[in-house]
């Protein structure tokens, strides 16, 4: 399949939906221009959330900056300040103790597992399936536990800090113990949920070639993360990240970008973060968790990107006598909205909100004012 | 003589009818504590809560008014709903026997598409806040199509119920005739007569089969879940019933578990022979029947996905043609 | 007990709004009510997003400009006795973003909810916990069951 095209021209009526709508886990306002409840065109309204936090960034210090971007998403919160730290961190070369990128690796794949785990039980409720999505729930609580322990809060946890993770965050023997049993738990639940999705034809034939997004097209709308991955191109930015030198996991692909190559893509995606943070409890090197030892200057504009749960995250800024200066974020879901409006073309009203929600959309990152003109 | 026995059969049809509405409010607490709870492992609400504490709650609500072009006509519906049950469960008794034009399955199928129409209407009427009424800025400067007509969530559930009048209810009125191919007539006392005779329909190679298109029919019918595209809930929420509040949104709770019971109740009547009547111990049989429907119904909708155009379309397809294998052999 | 509280007290409809937080308090609170291991429908409070159904409104996020409207509509839609529950820092006082432009009046924060439609009940915390949420709504109780 190379491209999709519109049955037809006819646009019969238009349905809005939003800001309020129990398929959306945010406020955004979608227009669904449909004939004969098949969807011809889709138009995404985000910045009904936009509250500009790199406003507020602007001239803070940047230690308090980075705990600030916490609060760009709740989701992906422990991605936010891992990133921005690390902006800091490279443009002031300060180095970083071996077991503090460790415990940013076992925070970041935990957020990642509590990611996907969100996105498949999500994504069952969109479907109507409440059972599997309880299920999954039920998995996720365990993650959610962990990030509790290791953060002491469910949702925030400001791991990282500038130089390394805080030492609350640090793990000894207990913990490591308790993450290593948990993880038997999530493997064992998540293989038997794979299973039953697997085996459940109903499911499958639902949500087979629903809201299918091609491997060129997604090339062309610049599409990042696992929604890219699932339309079968292995493109992970964690490959290039010196964090995860240290650590043996493959690149999960699906070849279709449907709802069921996504859903099955963050399953599979899953076991590898698993597998990760199994490698990374076993080898967790002994010593500091955070270097005190740096100097502020100032810099010019550092760049970061990493590979989060749902795509890749750009932060940007320059430091100018310990504050910060001119801040870019640039979140996934910024550069996967198109790939929401164009996976929706083709599809019943039904699964437009499903197709909506198969790109893993996060509007409260993606809100923010952002305008790059290169000349 | 002949109007003690009238006035004694009114009251005990009266004394059915309440006691069967009684036990119907339980139903849909049935349904999701002890089966949808169950197998979703958590502990769910109390049996009494959904059917009969929050119809009694909304009764004290305030009785707002709801946005809707023709609100008269909208409020009524759901009482023409209930109506249309509590006549249907009437026809069921064997207190109406009497009445051939009531207890013909004409009549039975008349109130069903009633019922129907009644979704289509409510649909159409409800103009809910959460879509085009939602003061949103959408035709801006810059806004794709501006001038399009704009259609609420409840406009497609109208158009939606409309599509499942022409095909959707198929099923349902198929295995209803499929016993009367046996019995060689439409009226309920005699298809209870010939049933009795001859034993339950339902143990016939065709009645077996009717039994399952029954059971299809049955959810299409009360909108669960693979079948409940009307009201999904990813899109148009609660599809025709957005608008209701208090007293009305009461009836519309209550009318679910009624219906549920009235048709476990049809089925009892036209595939086993046993008419519900207090004063007989076969209550008990109408009462079973009624619960091992709620039962498959919730386990059924618990594992299912709702259903889209293109898997609905099969599956009603499916059902049909079953439908018509049962009456081919029934006839045969 | 009349029959009117003892009808209430088993049966509470909570609809969520979001009016633009960090989707922290949003994910917690339907996390609550759709998770088995919290579940809250065996407390009696069901979620639901029709407001003609709902008693309780539970509200999280700061409100931004674009919200505000939608929350007075969805606020207005809800047959009385209804209450709200402003959920997280954000809901109740502004949280980070408040300040966001100092003392000038910021244009894009409308918050806290307080400022938009009463408040009866507020859940601190960043994020909510759902345990919270739950004690928050069940803490409307007595205020739910008197009103007419």
């Amino acid at each position: 399949m190379e491209e999709k095209v519109p049955r037809s021209n006819i646009i019969e009526t238009e349905i809005p939906m939003g800001t309020v709508h129990p398929a959306a886990l945010e406020p955004y306002r979608v227009r669904l221009f449909v004939e004969d409840e098949i969807v011809q065109e889709a138009e995404i309204t985000i910045g009904v959330n936009h509250r500009g936090i790199e406003r507020i960034m602007e001239g803070l210090p940047v230690e308090k900056a980075n705990s600030l971007t916490e609060k760009i998403c709740g989701i992906c919160s422990n991605s936010h300040i891992w990133n921005s730290c690390r902006t800091a961190e490279i443009g002031l070369d300060i180095e970083i103790p071996e077991r503090a990128t460790y415990i940013r690796v076992i925070m970041g794949e935990l957020e990642r597992l509590h990611s996907h785990f969100l996105y498949l039980a999500h994504g069952c409720e969109t479907v109507a399936h409440e059972t599997f999505s309880m299920r999954v729930f039920y998995l996720r609580e365990i993650v959610m536990e962990l990030l509790a322990m290791i953060g002491g809060n469910r949702v925030q946890y400001g791991c990282s800090v500038l130089g390394g993770v805080r030492p609350r965050c640090d793990l000894d023997e207990a913990k490591l113990q308790r993450l290593k049993e948990d993880m038997d738990k999530i493997e064992e639940g998540l293989t038997g949920f794979a299973e039953r999705f697997l085996a459940d034809s109903i499911l499958i034939s639902r949500i087979t070639g629903v809201g299918v997004l091609p491997a060129k097209q997604a090339i062309k709308l610049a599409v990042t993360g696992p929604s890219l991955r699932a339309t079968g191109v292995a493109r992970d930015l964690r490959t290039n990240m010196f964090e995860y030198d240290d650590f043996d996991f493959n690149i999960v692909t699906q070849p279709d970008g449907d709802v069921k190559s996504n859903l099955l893509m963050r399953a599979l995606e899953s076991f590898e973060s698993i597998k990760i943070i199994r490698q990374a409890i076993a080898n967790i090197p002994e010593g500091k968790v955070i270097n005190r030892d740096w100097e502020m200057f100032d810099t010019d504009i550092i760049e970061s990107y990493i590979e989060v749960p749902r795509g890749t995250l750009y932060h940007s800024y320059a430091l100018e006598s310990g504050r910060v200066r001119h801040c870019i974020i640039r979140t996934p879901s910024m550069a996967n909205i198109g790939a929401m409006q164009y996976a929706c073309i083709g599809d019943h009203i039904t699964d437009a909100q499903l197709s909506i929600v198969q790109c893993d959309p996060c509007f409260t990152c993606t809100d923010r004012a952002i305008e790059i003109i290169r000349r | 003589m002949f109007e003690n026995t009238a006035i004694i059969s009114i009251l005990a049809l009266i004394i059915t009818v309440v006691v069967c509405f009684i036990l119907s409010t339980l139903l849909p607490g049935i349904e999701r504590k002890y089966v949808h709870a169950r197998i979703q492992q958590r502990i769910g609400p109390p049996v009494t809560s959904p059917g009969i504490m929050a119809p009694i709650k909304f009764l004290f609500k305030e009785n707002i008014e709801p946005s809707s072009p023709v609100p008269g006509l909208y409020k009524a519906l759901p009482i023409i709903c209930f109506l249309v049950v509590l006549c249907m469960l009437i026809a069921l008794t064997p207190y109406a026997f009497a009445i051939p034009a009531l207890s013909s399955l004409v009549a039975i199928v008349g109130l069903l598409k009633v019922e129907e129409i009644c979704y289509v209407l409510m649909g159409s009427l409800s103009k809910s806040i959460m879509s085009v009424r939602m003061p949103f800025p959408d035709r801006v400067k810059g806004a794709a199509h501006l001038n399009t007509t704009r259609s609420f969530i409840e406009d497609i559930s109208a158009k939606r119920s409309l599509r499942m009048i022409t095909y959707g209810s198929f099923p349902l009125y198929l295995a209803l005739f499929a016993p009367v191919t046996a019995a060689k007539s439409i009226f309920l006392q005699d298809i209870v007569a010939y049933q009795q005779a001859n034993g339950p329909f339902l143990f016939t190679v065709a009645g077996g089969i009717a039994a399952i298109v029954f059971f299809i029919g049955y959810m299409i019918v009360l909108n669960e879940y693979p079948f409940s595209i009307i009201k999904a809930k990813c899109d148009v929420i609660e599809g025709p019933y957005m608008e209701y509040a208090s007293k009305y949104r009461s009836v519309v709770f209550i009318t679910r578990g009624f219906l549920m019971f009235t048709l476990g109740v049809l089925f009892s009547v036209l595939f086993i022979g046993v008419p519900a009547t207090l004063f007989s111990p076969t209550i008990i049989l109408n009462i079973v029947v009624v619960l091992v429907f709620v039962l498959m119904m919730g386990i059924f909708s618990a594992f299912t996905p709702v259903f889209t155009n293109r898997q609905l379309l099969p599956s009603i397809l499916g059902a049909t043609l079953l439908g018509i294998l049962a009456i081919v052999l029934g006839l045969l | 007990m009349s029959i009117k509280s003892f009808s209430r007290a088993r049966a509470i409809h909570v609809m969520l709004v979001y009016t633009g937080g960090c989707n922290g308090c949003d994910i917690e609170i339907v996390n609550s009510i759709l998770s088995p291991r919290f579940d809250a429908e065996q407390y009696k409070v069901f979620l639901t997003w029709n407001p003609r159904e709902a008693d309780v409104l539970v509200v999280t996020g700061p409100v931004t400009h674009l919200n505000r409207k939608p929350l007075e509509a969805i606020y207005e839609a809800i047959p009385d006795p209804k209450l709200v529950v402003a959920a997280g820092s954000c809901a109740l006082m502004g949280g980070v973003y408040k300040n966001i432009h100092g003392d000038i009046p910021s244009e894009e924060i409308e918050g806290p909810v307080e400022n938009i439609i009463p408040v009866a009940a507020k859940v601190p915390g960043c994020a909510v916990r759902p345990q919270d949420v739950l004690a928050g709504v069940v803490s409307l109780l007595p205020t739910l069951l008197d009103a007419d």
